[in-house]
């Protein structure tokens, strides 16, 4: 597995371990959680995804040495295109959903669940898309 | 729309070079190893820019290292 592919697998696992821990405490707990447990588990969530994704690039840069310090190149540019675009249009749909139709019909906490779910969600598919493409193969 | 894919001659370019490595021609062209494998085992096809600067590594047209391939 090459030095960037290993990146986006680390990003993608350091994004997905935490969220899902949030998110299924979020939609086990009663309807309304107060605002202030929710910072709490969210804070909880957000440390723990910049310590994951930081140690784990570092470890990830560190292993591989010179190939590390290798600026990106076309291929390496085309992929994350590729994912941005497609994690856009997974966005774009969420935050229409939490932002323009929700607030008619759902109480804030949800609302605001449902807008981080479309960040976390919008970042896997990009970071499943990068390590997609890294292992089949991509055309851009 | 006719479809098909980019084949190319790398791998055998590269032996008749010398045994150039796949590093090599990554830097001489400047991309990574990985994206020289890629491109041999057909994973991605590079930009025109940097299939010009392949062929020009060899010393070959454009045509005798990248072929169109209808499948």
């Amino acid at each position: 597995m090459a030095y960037r592919e290993k990146l986006a697998a680390v990003h993608f696992a350091a994004m997905a371990l935490p969220y899902a821990v949030y998110f299924t405490l979020v939609a086990t707990r009663p309807p309304e959680p107060r605002l202030i447990d929710m910072l709490w588990l969210f804070g909880a969530a957000a440390i723990v995804h910049a310590l994951l994704a930081g140690f784990g690039s570092l470890a990830i840069r560190i292993q591989a040495g010179t190939e590390g310090r290798a600026p990106a190149d076309e291929r390496d540019r085309a992929i994350a295109r590729r994912g941005r675009s497609i994690a856009y249009i997974v966005l774009l749909v969420g935050m229409m959903l939490a932002g323009v139709a929700m607030p008619f019909t759902e109480p804030p906490a949800k609302i605001v669940n449902t807008a981080l779910l479309a960040i976390v969600v919008a970042e896997l598919v990009n970071g499943g898309v990068v390590l997609f493409s890294y292992r089949r193969g991509w055309h851009g | 729309m006719a479809k098909g894919r980019i084949a190319n001659q790398i791998r055998t370019l590269r032996f008749l070079a010398g045994e150039m490595t796949q590093a090599d021609l990554g830097e001489a062209i400047g991309v990574t190893r990985q994206t020289v494998a890629a491109i041999e085992q057909g994973k991605y096809s590079p930009t025109l820019e940097s299939a010009f600067r392949i062929a020009r590594v060899f010393g070959k047209p454009l045509e005798e290292v990248f072929q169109w391939e209808e499948t």
